[in-house]
């Protein structure tokens, strides 16, 4: 055990400068040798539908679980993202990779509209006005169908001619990672720090000089560029958009994994949508089913298990610790 | 120009109706009810089935959808909000905001699962119409509108003169303070959630003949309400009666100028007008900067 300590550690001071850990390497590692294990396409598949929601969660949760803000709109930010991509694609012939850059460029402009709106209020506006900004993008694009198709759905160049998934897989992989690693090291930095204090209590956090309106922009913008990023990979990975992908729907797919995940955490979100995400892929046909669960879910871990997934090694920790004393003080006894 | 003023003060009723639950929910109890919309439709459903499978006559059949919007109310309030509320840990409004969030998805979700996405409309409830100038106006539309005004009344007299009214304002007021001269605090929040899911109910069940019930219906009265408190400012009771004909008659206004499909682009250059230059709402209190 104790050599198992020294060997952790050893590696974890150099690994935590790109925003890893040893486990999270390990985890890492395996997700990416997932499509060489996959018995067959079906799980390959679904392995790229983890990646893109936990990127997604991820990226939500560095907003919800640090500053405080839901932004009910994320699911507007990523399907602007793919359709800005996807039209850039048909009308001017922009390559999918810039349509993606593009995507989330767009995303974080329109988060920098909405935080500078918002961002000096209480958390709850920048939610409603995303929400609103959400639902009028979603009319918008149905409502001019003669660009984007409007509900009849838009067909969108696919970023590789093979049908198999497995480029995809890379793709959003790395997409994935760099998301992660880019988040921990943001997290563990001073902006971090800002951040947790500007979620925990915004008035002391103010009172030690830490400008509200600056941080949390910083934050949401940052947040809606991933979003943005992620919904360009999306549109040109799936293959058609409707303005469905911007509902509230999704924006609750991905808050469901940001709070079984347990906020504040990054990693947890994305185990959480390598749990829960193949399990709803296999419920597909009883949609109302799925949401009415999502909806228990949220409830009952809002209420039962605020700290969701990522509070259990806190817990085992905590406990172990416990025991750890109780048998020392049995031992002094004796 | 007359018909635009018409059509939107009988749909401004109804939004004061739903956005006075609320602000109400919110001002008391510090929920920003997400799930709003959703009480419209039980009222809705309750009224349909009331006036078509049952036979009731319509006024007893929205009177029925208030009754059932009170007591799911006061029956989700008990199994959600008030579990919340004993073991909450962090910010209360963001935590109350994902509870109600998935209440709507259970609620939505199970309409469309039980009655699948089916229009449930009623042709019309009272027979005959009304000319004001060269517009017609259906009874239908005059008694909801009625029925509005009447419950606002009601309700408003409640609040100022009874004694359950006055301790529903003041836990609004000062929580601890009341609970100090003996109010009940978890009955008061109890109420008051059932009664502003009534209110919308109420608001549902009227407007059945205009309106008919389907799964997604509540998101539209959900999103005017929301617009209705931004516009006047969160918590501020009595201006939600000015702000529900305002946002009627801008809605009515903007559909007939640009459309309905672009009416919600303008709601929302309203409201980000507002956010810019009068973030605590029209009428609002100063908000904390």
């Amino acid at each position: 055990m104790e050599k198992f300590n020294g060997f952790y550690r050893k590696f974890s001071g150099p690994l935590s400068k790109v925003g890893l850990s040893p486990i999270s390497l390990v985890a890492f590692i395996l997700i990416g040798l997932f499509p060489f294990f996959s018995p067959n396409e079906y799980y390959t598949k679904l392995g790229v539908t983890c990646l893109i929601w936990g990127t997604l969660a991820m990226g939500f949760d560095f907003s919800v679980g640090y500053i405080n803000v839901s932004n009910w709109g994320y699911a507007a930010l990523m399907g602007m993202g793919a359709y800005l991509s996807a039209l850039m694609n048909q009308y001017f012939g922009v390559s999918p990779w810039i349509g993606m850059l593009l995507g989330g460029i767009m995303a974080a402009l329109l988060g920098l509209l909405i935080a500078l709106l918002t961002m000096k209020m209480d958390a709850m506006f920048a939610a409603l006005l995303a929400w609103f900004v959400g639902i009028v993008l979603q009319n918008i694009i149905a409502a001019v169908p003669d660009i984007t198709r409007g509900a009849m759905g838009l067909n969108v160049t696919q970023l590789f001619s093979t049908p198999w998934a497995k480029p995809y897989f890379y793709v959003i992989f790395v997409i994935c990672l760099i998301t992660f690693c880019a988040l921990r090291k943001i997290v563990d930095s001073r902006f971090g720090l800002s951040f947790r204090a500007l979620g925990q209590d915004i008035e002391a956090a103010k009172a030690v000089g830490i400008s509200p309106l600056k941080y949390r922009t910083i934050n949401f913008v940052v947040s809606c560029f991933i979003a943005g990023i992620v919904g360009g990979f999306y549109g040109h990975y799936v293959g058609v958009l409707s303005p469905n992908v911007l509902g509230t729907k999704n924006v609750v797919q991905i808050l469901v994994l940001a709070y079984i995940g347990g906020r504040g955490s990054i990693w947890g979100p994305l185990l959480a949508s390598f749990i829960i995400m193949p399990v709803f892929e296999a419920m597909n046909s009883l949609v109302e089913i799925k949401y009415i669960i999502y909806g228990l879910l949220l409830i009952v871990s809002m209420i039962y298990f605020p700290g969701g997934l990522c509070k259990i090694p806190e817990k085992v920790k905590s406990l172990a610790a416990d025991r750890k004393a109780d048998k020392a003080s049995h031992a002094a006894k004796a | 120009m007359i018909n635009i003023l018409i059509s939107g003060i009988l749909r401004g009723g109804m939004y004061v109706l739903i956005a006075l639950g609320l602000a109400l929910v919110y001002g008391v109890m510090g929920i920003p009810n997400f799930a709003h919309g959703e009480y419209y439709l039980f009222g809705a459903y309750a009224t349909y089935f009331a006036f078509t499978a049952f036979g009731w006559p319509p006024s007893i059949a929205i009177l029925f959808a208030a009754v059932v919007g009170f007591v799911l109310g006061a029956l989700i309030e008990k199994i959600t909000f008030s579990p919340l509320r004993k073991r909450n840990t962090g910010d209360w409004v963001t935590n109350a905001f994902m509870i109600g969030a998935g209440i709507q998805l259970i609620i939505q979700n199970g309409a469309q699962y039980i009655f699948s996405a089916n229009y449930f409309g009623v042709e019309k409830l009272w027979d005959g119409n009304v000319k004001i100038g060269s517009f017609n106006v259906s009874y239908d539309r005059i008694i909801a509108f009625g029925i509005a005004m009447v419950t606002l009344a009601v309700f408003w007299l409640f609040l100022k003169k009874t004694k359950t009214g006055i301790s529903i304002l003041a836990v609004a007021d000062d929580e601890t303070g009341a609970m100090l001269m003996g109010v009940d605090i978890k009955k008061i929040h109890t109420l008051t959630y059932a009664l502003s899911c009534m209110l919308a109910a109420l608001a549902g069940g009227a407007l059945i003949s205009i309106t008919p019930a389907y799964p997604t219906m509540g998101t539209a009265p959900n999103l005017a309400a929301w617009f209705t408190v931004i516009l006047v400012g969160v918590g501020n009771l009595s201006a939600v009666i000015v702000g529900g004909f305002m946002v009627g008659l801008i809605e009515v206004a903007s559909t007939y100028l640009v459309g309905a499909a672009w009416q919600n682009v303008i709601s929302l250059s309203v409201i980000i007008l507002i956010l810019l230059f009068k973030p605590a709402g029209l009428f609002g209190r100063k908000q904390k900067v």
